[in-house]
Formats: structure tokens, C-alpha cells, sequence
């Protein structure tokens, strides 16, 4: 995570566990940008949490949640 | 507007992530920063709510209370007492849900896992209200339960996720305390539509916000399956409100749904 002065400029989101499943690499390497993108949106919008439908620990990772932890709020 | 030196400001101290309930539950907590807070011993305690309500009421795990209660191997008298505490309120989601959410109709025998997260979540976070923490956000994979908000005077804003778009939000609210979602967009066709036993949503994502959890989280699932039709049985109850959307994009929610400013 990159930040300038208070503003955060860029978030990674490095664990993304893909099983080695080539399609599944394919599509969380085109879906890795766009969290970071979405992360930084939620941070424009000033919210604390997400609701959504359930995840499970494994979806966990993927969730707009998990990405505005990273941010730490 | 000048601050008084003596205000005591609210900031973020500490988030947590917690595995549990085949999921991860988040904490975040907010004080003035006194250090005084035996904050690792309050967690625990927090936590330790959640891994017991699994424990018990985990379908999932062959030998938990509500597992053999579903096979006939134990009577509800047999089993600890917050079985029947929460079939109770079962009973009273169902009533109001005229019927939307049953855990009776559920396949396998009654089933109160649409309950049950969101049941000991507001347990989870009334031991972090009473250690005297000024606000606090747990959010149970996709349903928050919080008090107090990130500064004093304002509420906790949670997004929305988009069903169409999930690492987009459709809308912010400010949270009355509880914020319940459901949809079959995460996990596949777990809603069972109570009429026919089988999986149905009619609508791609609906919640619900209000004071309890384990209420909301109820109401979100019965209107998940239901569809908008089900929109009044929130109206008419006093302190929730609901929104749903549906798989067209189109949105409807009741008169007082709590959508906040895009940006504060």
C-alpha cells in the first residue's frame, strides 16, 4: 500500500489464492486492478463496512470488504 | 466550526479478522484512544460468542446440537438452551415474513442458519457495547452489526454491494445499527423459497436495515426470495426498512430506507 500523505494512491492486494486453475489465474488477474480501483472509490465514499450476500473464507479475499480493510479505513 | 480543545474525538484503534462460521468476521473498533481498554480481552470475548453459536447451531459439523436435533437423536429439551431461544425468534421473523423465511420448510428438517449469523453477531458485538468502547462495526460476511460511528454524531455508511457488479456498490446507508443483505450472487442457489422446499431468489439482491441483526437477516432473506411484492411486510414494521434489487437493475425500498449523500 502506497500512500501520500493521508490520501491512499494505490492498494495491493497481493494473497489472491487461484489453485493454479489457469482460467481462475485468468480472471483474478483481471479482477486484481479493478479491486484496487473499486478499494480506492470506497475510500472516496467515506464508508466504514459492505453488505453483500454471504462469503465464505475463500471469497473473503475477493469481497469489497476485504479491500477496504486493506485501506485500513 | 471551532473545536472545543476538550472533545473527545472518535478514531479507528483496531480491526480484526476472526475465521469462523465458514467465513471471516471483521471488527473494527473505534475510542478516543485512552489506552486503558483491555481491548485483546474484549475481542476474545466477542470472538468467543461466535465460535460457540457455531459449536451449537453448525449444520455443517455431524455432531453439533442442531445436527442431531435434525436427526431425531436429541429432543429440543435435550439441547442447550439457545436452540430454543432462537427457533423463538424464528418463529417471530417467520410471522412477519408471512411466511418468506421458514426455517420449518427447510430441506433436511428445520433449519435456523438464516438466523443464526446474524443472531450471535449482535451478541458478538453487545459484549464490545458493554466493555464501554465507543463504537464498533462487525461485519459477518456481507451483514453488519455496529454501534456509536466513526466520529461522534455520525453514523457508521455501508455500501451496498451491486449484484450486477460486486466490487461495485449500488448505494451507501447510514446504518440504524443493523445492515443485512442476501442474494444468491456470492454462494449459488442456497435460498430455498419456503413454499416449494426448492431454490429460489426473485430477486438478484435484498436488504435490510434495522436495530437487530438476526432480524435483518431474516427479512433480507425472506425478501431475497420473494421479490419486491414482499416490500410492505418491512414497511409496516416499526424501525426497519428495506431495498431490493432486481436482476434488471430496477430498485425499490420502502419510505424510510436510509440511503445516504454519495459523498460526506
Amino acid at each position: 500500500m502506497t500512500a501520500s500523505g493521508s490520501k491512499i494512491t494505490k492498494v495491493s492486494i497481493a494473497s489472491i489464492n487461484d489453485g493454479g486453475n489457469p482460467r481462475s489465474q485468468y480472471i483474478d488477474q483481471s479482477a486484481i486492478p479493478y479491486l484496487e480501483q473499486q478499494a480506492l472509490s470506497a475510500q472516496s465514499a467515506h464508508i466504514q463496512g459492505v453488505s453483500g450476500a454471504s462469503y465464505t473464507s475463500a471469497g473473503f479475499e475477493q469481497s469489497l470488504q476485504s479491500a477496504l480493510s486493506k485501506l485500513g479505513l | 466550526m471551532v473545536e472545543s480543545t476538550t472533545e473527545v474525538k472518535t478514531k479507528h484503534i483496531l480491526h480484526h479478522e476472526e475465521e469462523v462460521m465458514g467465513t471471516i468476521v471483521t471488527f473494527d473498533l473505534y475510542d478516543d484512544g485512552a489506552p486503558s481498554k483491555d481491548l485483546e480481552r474484549v475481542l476474545g470475548e466477542a470472538t468467543t460468542v461466535l465460535h460457540e453459536a457455531d459449536e451449537v447451531f453448525s449444520t455443517y459439523k455431524g455432531d453439533s446440537p442442531i445436527s442431531r436435533l435434525r436427526r431425531g437423536e436429541i429432543t429440543l429439551e435435550q439441547c442447550p438452551h439457545q436452540i430454543g431461544e432462537v427457533l423463538e425468534l424464528c418463529r417471530v421473523a417467520r410471522t412477519i415474513s408471512d411466511g418468506w423465511f421458514d426455517p420449518w420448510m427447510m430441506p433436511g428438517g428445520v433449519d435456523p442458519t438464516g438466523y443464526v449469523k446474524g443472531w450471535a453477531t449482535q451478541r458478538s458485538l453487545d459484549v464490545l457495547r458493554r466493555s464501554g468502547i465507543r463504537a464498533a462495526l462487525v461485519n459477518a460476511a456481507g451483514d453488519t452489526a455496529g454501534f456509536g460511528g466513526p466520529r461522534i454524531g455520525a453514523a457508521f455508511r455501508i455500501g451496498v454491494v451491486d449484484p450486477a457488479a460486486t466490487q461495485r456498490l449500488a448505494c451507501i446507508v447510514e446504518s440504524p445499527g443493523a445492515v443485512a443483505t442476501s442474494g444468491m450472487y456470492e454462494r449459488g442457489w442456497h435460498l430455498i423459497d419456503p413454499h416449494t422446499g426448492l431454490p429460489a431468489a426473485r430477486a438478484a439482491s435484498a436488504t435490510v436495515t434495522g436495530t437487530d441483526l438476526g432480524l435483518a437477516d431474516a427479512l433480507a432473506t425472506a425478501l431475497a426470495v420473494a421479490g419486491d411484492q414482499a416490500l410492505n411486510l418491512v414497511e409496516v414494521l416499526d424501525g426497519y426498512e428495506a431495498l431490493v434489487i432486481g436482476y434488471d437493475g430496477t430498485t425499490s425500498m420502502t419510505s424510510g430506507f436510509p440511503v445516504a449523500r454519495s459523498s460526506s
